[in-house]
């Protein structure tokens, strides 16, 4: 009994010292599809700056109400423009922080074997092209976006029939990749998880929506100084660097 | 193919460790609700029955949402946890909140089965004999009812392994952190990373199948193989 | 012994006053009639918001004085109908089950493990599984519980219902042992009269949950209330006897009613003086206005029509010969012999019909 107590008590006394020592951990809730850059960016600021980085990924939706309902985040970092202006309404979030840090760009992708040649999307009308995967474009972002696009170009109602409406863009990429359809629409940055599809067409940046990725400081977070830190090393060019190598535009 | 790297065994460990927290953290509770549901007769019980079953049949993310209101710091109950230092979001705790949540359903539909099943009347005979309640429980009705109980427990246990939709809204998807095996499968799938994801299904699929299936045999009644 | 209660139940309201002075007392009916209903409630199993009980001076349930024992601290052992043992434990642990009750509430605090054990012959069982026992074993098994738990009172509920035939009658004497050795009063439900009349001392005849009639067992299983009832029952005489002869090689053995008369049953090997009871199908009696000769039957008794009572075509016959036999003939052979009340007349009975307990 004794002797655990000191157990006990030595464990304590080891965290305690080494609590000053050990560097600041923010806690980072971010968009899913920042999953990968950010993992790798996360090694990088830790190796060099002692401190670290946690991330919580989830849908932008999600991470947004958890936030709202109080749960201990740093940062927020959002894949929808929307909802940070929703937390900033409610004033969960530290207003100057804020900056429009990412953007992405719609693409076509076609099974990597696939025969057919597409130059534009104008293509997408030939009888070849029986059916086309996107996300729910009713409430999913990514379909959202495509559907003006489409629209925008006066493609839409050419293809609506033959457009297959499917979860997310993981499912997108899964129906491509199986050759249950022609082609798909997801994101330039999302193109890159799978390796049995090819990307046949980049909506430029111009003519495409406008996708941003916010990212600011929360509120209620405790560790505002390391976590300010942290969206400026955001801003180096090393990071830059990184986003882009993922396929990410870096505005500004 | 499949990749089973260092943190796929802390993922599995992680995991196995809070839904094994939570199954015993329910147990008590568990028990004592199933047997009230099977032996009380109040006007109370449907409300009860329905309020222990809810998790089973709502979206998991709905029961997610709601357990984010109670346990957030701007509710009277997360605040007032919050106020004398305990966080419950985004962290094991979190995670032990959703499992349990979402796993109570079944101990108390199975464990509240067993105890239908004991005949009342024999524990009505143990209390002619001088038996307390108390004695009777833990001398007649445990001991016949415990394959359920236990059965139940599994299944539970099983189930919290398995949650999914609770945990994220609650816990978060925080890599060593809250991150579970259905989590971390989650998370691979859509990276595209299934060599990763297909090591941790494998690990999901094996303690999934151990627990349903001892679960199972335990309440398979006798001489059917 | 008091008893008095009032139960609303699904199809009547049960509703007992009686005041109990035998040491075995019958609680007699048809299927249905509230007998377990009203055991449970003795028992303690049962809430009622109307009624007392009092047994040994003791009060167990008194609502006009507030007064409601649990059923751990009435002190009442109970054989029931079904599911009477704990199936997950041994015999040994069944029996003991009880035994932990404080031994004060017990009348002479002298039940002993082994006397019980020895009386009712389960030693060999002790260490068995319950799921091992056959129907009458788990009887004297739960008896033994029961017995063991030192109670007060001990209500059997049909205790052989679910036994065969053959097997009841290898029961009784037990329920018989436990009677005499033991002063413990008994509450014993049945709807057989062969089991009443050979354990009680008092009937109690209910009918959808009301005592219709009450008194010793002869005169309550000849009345009119008794005809009734009678489509599930048999008409029994069961007697107490003792041997006076056998003999083997006529196969047959005499035996002598308490009134000293005499009857031939079927041989015995049994030393003289045995005690034995003897049943005696109502069906299987023969009335003769004259005495028969000529006949096979082994028994021929010169008696008196007591009392005859006719329901539904059926008469029953009391009739006196030196001890008193219930008879059942066809309404129209009463009414061919012109039989009457006061009438002398002569039983004729075949050694056969009767059968040792």
């Amino acid at each position: 009994m004794r002797k655990n107590s000191v157990a006990v008590l030595l464990v304590f006394l080891t965290l305690g010292l080494s609590l000053p020592v050990k560097a600041e951990e923010i806690l980072v809730s971010a968009a899913a599809s920042l999953t990968d850059v950010l993992n790798e960016i996360g090694k990088v600021y830790q190796s060099k700056t002692k401190n670290q980085a946690t991330f919580n990924f989830g849908a932008s939706s999600d991470l947004a109400r958890q936030i709202d309902e109080g749960a201990p985040a740093d940062i927020f970092f959002s894949a929808d423009l929307a909802q940070l202006d929703n937390l900033d309404k409610k004033g969960r979030i530290e207003t100057t922080t804020r900056k429009n840090l990412l953007s992405n760009q719609l693409v076509i992708v076609l099974p990597v074997d696939s025969k057919l040649a597409l130059r534009s999307p104008r293509d997408l009308l030939q009888p070849e092209m029986k059916r086309i995967a996107l996300a729910e474009p009713s409430t999913v972002p990514v379909g959202v976006y495509t559907k003006k696009y489409l629209e925008s170009e006066g493609l839409w109602d050419g293809i609506k029939e033959k457009i297959v409406p499917v979860l997310n863009v993981r499912a997108t990429l899964a129906s491509v990749e199986s050759g249950n359809v022609e082609a798909g629409f997801v994101y330039k940055t999302d193109a890159a998880i799978s390796r049995k599809v090819r990307i046949a067409y980049e909506v430029p940046i111009a003519k495409g929506p406008k996708i941003t990725y916010p990212v600011a400081v929360v509120k209620e977070s405790k560790k505002k100084g390391a976590a300010r830190e942290f969206l400026n090393f955001l801003a180096t060019p090393e990071a830059k660097g990184l986003f882009e190598k993922y396929g990410f535009v870096v505005l500004r | 193919m499949i990749s089973f790297s260092e943190a796929t065994w802390n993922i599995t460990l992680f995991s196995l460790g809070v839904a094994l927290a939570s199954t015993l953290t329910i147990f008590p509770f568990g028990i004592a609700l199933s047997w009230f549901l099977a032996r009380k007769r109040s006007r109370f019980n449907s409300f009860l029955e329905t309020v222990a079953l809810l998790p089973l049949v709502i979206p998991p993310v709905a029961t997610g949402l709601i357990l984010l209101k109670i346990f957030g710091r701007r509710s009277p109950l997360g605040g007032w946890l919050y106020e004398r230092g305990v966080e419950i979001l985004f962290n094991w705790k979190g995670v032990l909140v959703a499992m349990a949540v979402m796993s109570f359903p079944l101990l108390v539909r199975s464990a509240r089965t067993s105890f239908a099943e004991v005949n009342p009347r024999l524990e009505q005979i143990a209390a002619t004999l001088g038996a307390s309640p108390l004695r009777i429980f833990f001398t007649v009705t445990i001991p016949l009812a415990w394959k359920g109980i236990v059965a139940g427990g599994l299944l539970a246990f099983s189930r919290a392994l398995g949650e999914f939709g609770a945990t994220i809204m609650v816990a978060g998807n925080i890599a060593g952190r809250t991150q579970t095996l259905s989590l971390a499968i989650f998370d691979f799938v859509q990276l595209g990373k299934d060599a990763e994801a297909l090591g941790l299904m494998v690990i999901t699929v094996i303690l999934a199948f151990a627990g349903v299936g001892i679960s199972e045999a335990l309440v398979r009644p006798k001489g059917v193989a | 012994m008091l008893l008095r209660c009032r139960l609303p139940l699904v199809r009547f309201t049960l509703d007992i006053d009686v005041s109990l002075e035998a040491q075995v007392t019958a609680i007699f009916g048809p299927s249905g009639s509230g007998k377990t209903s009203l055991l449970d409630v003795i028992a303690g199993l049962r809430g009622i918001s109307e009624g007392e009980i009092e047994v040994g001076g003791r009060t167990l349930l008194s609502s006009s004085r507030g007064i409601n024992l649990s059923p751990q601290e009435r002190g009442i052992g109970y054989v029931p109908q079904e599911a009477a043992l704990f199936p997950h434990l041994s015999v040994r642990k069944n029996i003991l089950f009880g035994s932990k009750r404080k031994r004060g509430s017990s009348p002479d605090g002298a039940i002993n493990l082994d006397h019980v054990i020895t009386l009712l012959e389960i030693h060999h069982l002790l260490e068995r599984r319950v799921t091992h026992l056959s129907g009458g074993e788990i009887q004297r098994v739960a008896l033994a519980r029961a017995i063991l738990s030192g109670p007060q009172l001990l209500l059997l509920d049909e205790p052989l219902a679910s036994l065969d035939i053959g097997l009841k009658e290898k029961i009784l004497p037990y329920l018989r042992r436990v009677r005499d050795e033991f002063a413990i009063p008994m509450i014993y439900v049945s709807h057989n009269p062969t089991e009443v009349l050979s354990l009680a001392d008092w009937v109690i005849m209910i009918r959808e949950g009301k005592v219709v009639t009450q008194g010793v067992p002869h005169d309550v299983l000849a009345s009119r209330l008794f005809l009734s009832d009678l489509d599930e029952i048999e008409i029994e005489n069961v007697f107490d006897t003792r041997l006076a002869d056998s003999n083997a090689h006529a196969g047959r053995s005499r035996v002598l009613l308490k009134s000293g008369q005499e009857l031939f049953i079927p041989y015995v090997d049994k030393p003289a003086n045995s005690f034995l009871q003897v049943r005696i199908p109502g069906d299987d009696v023969l009335v003769a206005t004259k005495r028969p000769e000529g006949i096979s039957a082994g028994n021929v008794l010169a008696g008196k029509i007591e009392s005859i009572e006719t329901v539904d075509g059926q008469s029953i016959l009391r009739v006196k010969a030196g001890e008193t036999f219930i008879v059942r003939l066809t309404a129209g052979a009463v009414g061919g012999l012109r039989l009457t009340e006061g009438q002398e007349i002569f039983l004729v009975i075949k050694t056969r019909s009767c059968v040792v307990l």
